[in-house]
């Protein structure tokens, strides 16, 4: 017994101490993955030995489902296309996940090329010391970085300096099911814009259909920023962390509140279904018919259309009543060049950077996901024009990000605390959605917030 | 004479001297030996074990960046953070909850199976297999099984609650459902190993306990409280302690399930400490968690064995 005891506790403390040290994360990260990294290193080692000398660029990325089939395609496209670089591309599961594997790999020759990672994580990277910025190589090159969406480089450049190459961006907007509109009475081409026809249009559809609710929104962080966005509301104070090192939240009260109350009304009202933080149980019940309207990325928007037995629209984000629609913030990630490794290797990932970039690329990207084209040059390509004469609804993405006004509440917020302040919103609306009130669910979640804030400022010991 | 004996009396202290240096050699032989028999394994231990020990509690001091590398000194201030931070004292409520609610139901449910799976019955095997397989599945294989099973449209567990005529219940997104539909899934998945290891206890138990009994007239029952119980409480004791620590560090059906939500409802500690590390990049605070984590099983191991082992009958 004592022998069994003695192994237990030493089992226990090996555990334990994978939790804390760097060193042990990637033994934690490894197993997760090891499934996946078998699949994909093999098929690296194939690709090694068939190139011989061609020059190997390891790419991270975080795309599942239709993304990772789009991604899969245009990287075989681009080693077809030249015999000088073999691009191996290895899924690693969500950004955040990708995101812990790199830190317990990085600087070490298990390190990748290159790595694709989400907005949020564009503060941590820098600070990281990780990466080599990508205007080294605009600068060496002459590249022209002009040609890309205007928003999407208002979010990327810092100070006129791009750290990280743009890559797959997407915007919120809201999906509705247009058959239920019209068993409702409803015009599905006149989908609601505000906060106050959304709760309405709740009501007409439950009463309609009792089957079936009216909204759901996930807890998602994400969506709550850009919610506030859209009402030019600021995340961070110091201009979203764009002039300054941010200190506090930046949203007033009443901004804050406002989306909490929007959902507290149809929990009330009894329209709003409840997915929690699952998105892909709501995506199911939007596509079961359960629920009429989702808000979600616009890169779901080729997997929901082609999914859905019926008709689905398209919508912009939705605003309180009382103020102007100010747009959204750039979602989705970029991609970063990895410091430390040989000069041929970055310079090869750089040509494949650039490869991503082209028209050509971008408008299958666009059409194969609902991403849309970083370079607007894409839309003029044959493939997006005849993707939008048959899915008009992809082209709603686009006119949102383009009537986007240009300010820091939609440029979005920079800081290295963000993940963890989108968990504070998730846990925060989880509560209302569950019938918790809205003033206590909101003062604790500012509260952790702000010492989420402090705690990060304090950890980098400035 | 007087000479002689001196003599005699120098030649034994002489021999009790090398005798004793003899013995010294032979302790320092053996010591040497057993360290190098040792060796293999405290190199393992140091290398995996105390050495990220002594590093975690030198973490739990320190605020890091998002690499892990230390930059402030805070002393006590991150255990100060936890035990004022609601977000933690409820994951340790939840994490006891839970304990509550998996370990003697597990126990009860397999002991129950063990019982009557070991009556010598026509194709019992058969059942022995049933009742051990969900030993069989991994963590994850077993999470999403039951995530489809708890899925809120077209998940079977709620196709019966309506066809019941109930309203469909939201398993893992109704706070006051979420922890009952974790603690289901691990009961469920740990049935198999409790069940196997129960049965290998009951088989060894000798059958001249049973064929006394018999002869004196014992009934079933009285069997089973007096002999079949009493004789397993060594396999029992061990199921008790190792589901415990099992229910303690129960990451994998929460990160696939709930992912600690809803609101937090389901955010058991060792969930919380990979939260706080890998999401928030907080090694600091996540390395104070593990460290109040090791001290409760331990805690809790050397209750049960203080108080638990009393009652354990070893034949």
């Amino acid at each position: 017994m004592r022998k069994l005891l003695s192994i237990l506790m030493l089992g226990l403390v090996l555990f334990i101490a994978a939790c804390g040290t760097e060193g042990e994360a990637e033994e934690t990260a490894g197993d997760n993955t090891e499934e996946a990294e078998t699949t994909s290193s093999d098929s690296a080692e194939e690709a090694n030995e068939e190139s011989g000398e061609k020059q190997t660029v390891t790419f991270w990325h975080s795309m599942g489902g239709a993304g990772q089939e789009a991604i899969d395609e245009i990287v075989a496209g681009y080693n077809e296309s030249q015999d000088k670089v073999q691009v191996n591309a290895e899924y690693q599961g969500t950004y955040d996940e990708s995101l812990t594997k790199f830190n317990a790999v990085a600087g070490s020759d298990s390190a990748p090329t290159m790595i694709q990672t989400f907005e949020i994580g564009t503060m941590s990277m820098i600070n990281s010391g990780q990466i080599v910025p990508i205007q080294e190589f605009v600068d060496a090159d002459n590249y022209d970085m002009s040609g890309l969406e205007e928003n999407i480089t208002n979010y990327y450049s810092l100070d006129g300096t791009f750290y990280s190459m743009p890559f797959n961006s997407s915007t919120p907007v809201m999906y509705y099911n247009k058959d239920a509109f019209e068993a409702a009475g409803l015009d599905p081409e006149a989908p609601p814009e505000t906060f106050e026809e959304v709760e309405e249009v709740s009501r007409a559809i439950v009463e309609s259909n009792p089957e079936m609710k009216g909204f759901a929104l996930q807890a998602y962080g994400w969506l709550w920023e850009q919610l506030l966005a859209n009402q030019g509301a600021l995340l961070l104070n110091n201009d979203n962390g764009r002039t300054d090192t941010p200190t506090e939240i930046g949203w007033t009260e009443e901004e804050g509140k406002s989306i909490f109350n929007w959902v507290k009304n149809m929990v009330d009202d009894g329209t709003f279904a409840n997915y929690g933080t699952n998105g892909d149980n709501m995506v199911a019940g939007f596509l079961a018919e359960d629920v009429s309207m989702f808000l979600q990325s616009s890169a779901s928007s080729r997997d929901v259309i082609d999914n859905a037995p019926f008709e689905v629209g398209i919508a912009f984000l939705p605003h309180p009543e009382d103020k102007e629609r100010q747009g959204v913030v750039i979602g989705g990630a970029s991609l970063w060049m990895i410091d430390g490794k040989p000069e041929a290797e970055q310079q090869a990932a750089w040509d494949f950077m650039k490869y991503l970039q082209t028209p050509e690329v971008q408008a299958q990207w666009h059409v194969g996901t609902g991403y849309f084209a970083i370079n607007p040059a894409a839309y003029e390509e044959q493939i997006v024009v005849d993707a939008h004469t048959e899915m008009p609804q992809l082209k709603v993405t686009v006119e949102q990000l383009q009537a986007t006004e240009s300010s820091y509440a939609t440029q979005g917020a920079l800081m290295d605390m963000l993940p963890q302040g989108r968990k504070v919103m998730e846990t925060a609306l989880e509560t209302v959605y569950n019938g918790g009130e809205v003033d206590a669910a909101y003062n604790t979640a500012v509260e952790q917030f702000n010492a989420a804030i402090e705690q990060a400022n304090a950890a980098r010991g400035e | 004479m007087s000479i002689a004996s001196d003599l005699a009396v120098q030649n034994q202290d002489s021999m009790e001297l090398v005798f004793k240096q003899v013995r010294k050699k032979q302790k320092i032989k053996s010591f040497i030996k057993g360290i190098l028999f040792l060796s293999p394994s405290i190199l393992l231990f140091s290398v995996f074990l105390f050495y990220p020990m002594l590093r975690t509690i030198y973490l739990s001091f320190f605020l890091t960046d998002a690499s892990g590398s230390t930059t402030v000194f805070v002393g006590w201030q991150n255990y100060i953070n936890l035990f004022t931070s609601p977000v933690f004292l409820k994951s340790m409520m939840s994490t006891f909850l839970f304990v509550l609610y998996t370990v003697p139901v597990t126990v009860i449910i397999s002991l129950f199976l063990a019982v009557i799976a070991n009556e010598k019955l026509k194709g019992v095997g058969f059942f022995r297999t049933i009742y051990s397989s969900s030993m069989g599945i991994s963590v994850a294989a077993a999470s999403v099984f039951w995530l489809y099973l708890f899925n809120p449209s077209m998940g079977f567990l709620n196709m019966i609650v309506e066809a019941l005529g109930f309203e469909a219940i939201g398993w893992l997104t109704d706070p006051a459902w979420a922890l009952v539909s974790i603690s289901i899934t691990t009961i469920w998945m740990n049935i198999g190993f409790t069940f196997l290891i129960l049965l290998g206890g009951l088989q060894s138990i000798d059958s001249y306990l049973y064929e006394s009994a018999d002869i004196d007239g014992a009934g079933y029952f009285y069997k089973l409280r007096r002999i079949t119980i009493p004789m397993l409480s060594p396999t029992l004791f061990f199921v008790i302690t190792v589901t415990i620590i099992n229910a303690f560090q129960t990451f994998g059906q929460i990160d696939i399930l709930t992912q600690g939500g809803p609101a937090n409802e389901t955010n058991l500690i060792v969930y919380s400490i990979y939260r706080e590390a890998f999401v928030n990049y907080q090694f600091g605070s996540a390395s104070a968690q593990a460290v109040v984590l090791f001290i409760l099983i331990l805690l809790m191991t050397a209750i049960q064995f203080k108080f638990g082992e009393r009652k354990v009958h070893y034949q």
